[in-house]
């Protein structure tokens, strides 16, 4: 076996289309599969088996955790995100405007100012039917 | 271009009026005002009054075909909120944005009529597509709108992936989003355009809704609040169709061989399912569902040949196909559930309503005398003229005749069952709006250069 | 250092493509449904950057098509979770399968 992974390697390259060429990787895999499902059976036939409680609960650096992570949340926080990704995704036409801001000059600079126009109508109008707002 | 701003601006207004204004009839005001004035933007523009004069690199075309869609589609809008504006208001309080949607869904219809690149297609059909998926759970209480326009949504987005790819194997082949026959001449022999002008198909047969892609749609149009299916299936599928035509007839004709089998395929199977499963529905929301399935089989001929009759076959099909499921849709609004028995006796509480419902029924059925009749008979005469395809003519004729049945089941109901006595309420106005509507389609039946003279 | 060949980012899109595809028929949670159409939208755009970057290099179309399909896919899924947050708060559940309100 030592001597198949010592093969000369200038000749291996030689012979890239050789499919016999991939057998040390062939057998490394084989290796690393067997040596891994052998200690994982190992360990779990001769392993000691103590489940208590404390073993069996949530480690969360040491800080004691009480309740469920999927209790139910004020729907705001939703609100507030999918606005965020909307908003957060347009500014992606600025980039292209952002490579060429100097050759287009001001007719381009008008256009992402109506662009920036129609964005701001969105905010506004989310503004005004109260999406952000925090407090009741 | 002006229509497209103009909705653009309009859309944007909808949606501070609610700030502003306080009472629903004056947004309802507002909203019909600015919708007459871009029907006079539009008609302006193709008559050569351009207000803004905006350089967009011929990424778009307005031709007379496309200013008289965009005309037409504004028109039935029009007649959509004369006939049921006010019964938005049992949806929801959120009323002003209801219309600020129907504007961007109007901007969107705007852009797939006049697209010449790949790039406006596919803005245009997702301008239209998400107001729509909001209207679709617009009834926010409501189960069934819920779960409608959560099926919506999964679907459209999956046929959007499909779309794109379609549109991603384009370039990839030709190295242009342009819609031209010439982009694509040049590389025709390529197995990977192909496959692009397949998933291309696929997708818009997803959109609308021809089978074995239709199963969204019986259950969106019957689980959206009654007033948006009207809508949807109506003004927002002839736009659908229009983009499908476009598409195809300005870019893919050099391989007109390959992909128009396939489309007759599609056409015999929509007609089939549409129909058959059409005669076994209980609720007349569904059944329409599934008619208006079966109603864009025909509409899809015009896919098989591109002449003079199928552009003004199809023309004349969106005008008679929506007004008269609009008129169908704006009575059924009104009554408590949408079945069958709801509309016992109909011909005794409101005779006015129930002879310009039969009309409505009629042309749906395609009898003589009445638009939907001609407009048949125009794509299958533009399908007979391309030569081939000769049993597509007679399966879509039986196919018809199946037809009959299910919308002489309601006429039967109205005229001869005995009544529940359960009665709508409906204005005087309407009653006119309706029976005016009812005459324009036997006008249109009996004398189609009335619409088809401004095609020139 | 070889540049990396086309047919193998067509094979890794391809792939990203179809795995999408299979999440969005197979899987029941909506959350999980939405990042597969996610996926089939970025399958997209690596074909459409490898396009332009391979075969289409003089001029920037492929580049910009992708900018709307990301500005869209935002939108779209901005859209997708208010339906699905209003979906959960009538039926305290986000499986699709228990959203069986109509049937045929």
């Amino acid at each position: 076996m030592i001597h198949l992974l010592q093969i000369d390697i200038s000749k291996a390259v030689n012979e890239v289309e050789n499919a016999g060429s991939y057998l040390p990787i062939a057998i490394q895999l084989l290796l690393v599969v067997g040596l891994i499902g052998l200690m994982l059976l190992a360990s779990h036939k001769l392993g000691p088996k103590r489940n208590t409680s404390d073993k069996l609960e949530g480690f969360a650096c040491g800080i004691e955790s009480h309740g469920d992570a999927r209790k139910p949340m004020a729907i705001k926080y939703f609100l507030v995100a999918v606005l965020f990704v909307l908003f957060d995704v347009e500014v992606i036409f600025f980039y292209p405007y952002a490579l060429s801001f100097k050759q287009l000059g001001w007719d381009g600079f008008w256009a992402v100012m109506m662009f920036v126009g129609f964005f701001l109508c969105g905010f506004i109008y989310i503004i005004k039917k109260g999406a952000l707002q925090w407090e009741d | 271009m002006n229509a497209l701003i103009v909705t653009a601006v309009l859309g944007v207004m909808m949606m501070f009026s609610s700030i502003v204004l306080k009472r629903n009839s004056a947004i309802r005001m507002l909203a019909i005002v600015g919708l007459l004035f871009t029907f006079i933007a539009n008609v302006l523009d193709s008559s050569g009054v351009h207000f803004f004069s905006i350089n967009i690199k011929g990424m778009m075309h307005f031709d007379q075909f496309a200013y008289f869609f965009i005309s037409i589609s504004i028109f039935c809008t029009f007649i959509f909120f004369l006939l049921s504006a006010k019964e938005m208001e049992r949806i929801g309080v959120n009323y002003s944005e209801y219309f600020a949607l129907i504007f961007f869904i109007l901007c969107g219809i705007i852009l797939v009529a006049s697209f010449t690149s790949l790039l406006i297609l596919f803005l245009g059909i997702e301008i239209i597509s998400i107001p729509l998926y909001i209207l679709t759970g617009s009834d926010k209480k409501n189960l069934k709108s819920n779960e409608a326009s959560l099926k919506y949504f999964l679907l459209g987005a999956f046929s959007t992936g499909i779309m794109l790819m379609g549109i991603a194997l384009f370039y990839g082949s030709t190295g242009s989003f342009s819609v031209e026959n010439s982009v694509v001449i040049a590389a025709t022999t390529s197995p990977m355009l192909l496959i692009g002008i397949l998933l291309l198909l696929f997708s818009m047969s997803f959109k609308v809704s021809a089978a074995p892609f239709h199963f969204w749609a019986p259950d969106v149009y019957d689980g959206a609040p009654t007033v948006f299916t009207s809508f949807m299936a109506t003004i927002v599928k002839a736009a659908a169709f229009i983009a499908f035509i476009r598409l195809f007839s300005l870019a893919f004709t050099p391989l007109q061989d390959r992909w128009q089998l396939i489309v007759a395929v599609i056409i015999a199977l929509t007609l089939f399912v549409g129909n058959i499963t059409a005669v076994f529905q209980q609720s007349v929301k569904r059944m329409l569902a599934y008619s208006s399935i079966a109603q864009s089989g025909f509409m899809l001929m015009a896919l098989l040949a591109f002449n003079t009759f199928s552009v003004e076959g199809i023309l004349l099909y969106i005008v008679a196909y929506s007004i008269s499921t609009m008129g169908i849709f704006s009575v059924l609004v009104k009554m408590k559930d949408s079945s069958l028995e709801e509309f016992n006796g109909f011909a005794k509480h409101q005779p006015v309503l129930a002879v310009a419902l039969t009309v409505f029924l009629l042309s749906l059925a395609g009898i003589p005398l009445t638009a939907g009749f001609l407009s048949k008979f125009y794509m299958l005469k533009a399908v007979m003229h391309s030569g081939n395809f000769l049993w597509l003519i007679i399966f879509a004729v039986l196919m018809a005749a199946v037809s009959v049945y299910y919308y002489f089941r309601i006429i039967q109901v109205m005229f001869f069952k005995e009544s529940d006595s359960n009665t709508i309420i409906v204005s005087t106005s309407f009653k006119w709006l309706l029976s005016a509507l009812a005459i324009i389609i036997i006008v249109l039946g009996v004398y189609p250069q009335l619409l088809l003279q401004f095609l020139v | 250092m070889n540049e990396v060949p086309l047919t193998h980012i067509l094979v890794l899109s391809t792939a990203l493509f179809f795995i999408g595809m299979f999440g969005l028929f197979t899987r029941r949670n909506m959350i999980t449904i939405l990042m597969s159409v996610e996926l089939i939208l970025n399958s997209v755009n690596i074909n459409f950057v490898a396009f332009n970057k391979y075969l289409f290099p003089e001029k920037l179309d492929g580049v910009f098509f992708v900018l709307f399909i990301i500005a869209i896919a935002a939108a779209e899924a901005a859209l997708a979770i208010a339906i699905i947050i209003n979906l959960y708060r009538n039926h305290q559940s986000i499986d699709v399968d228990d959203a069986t309100e109509m049937k045929f």
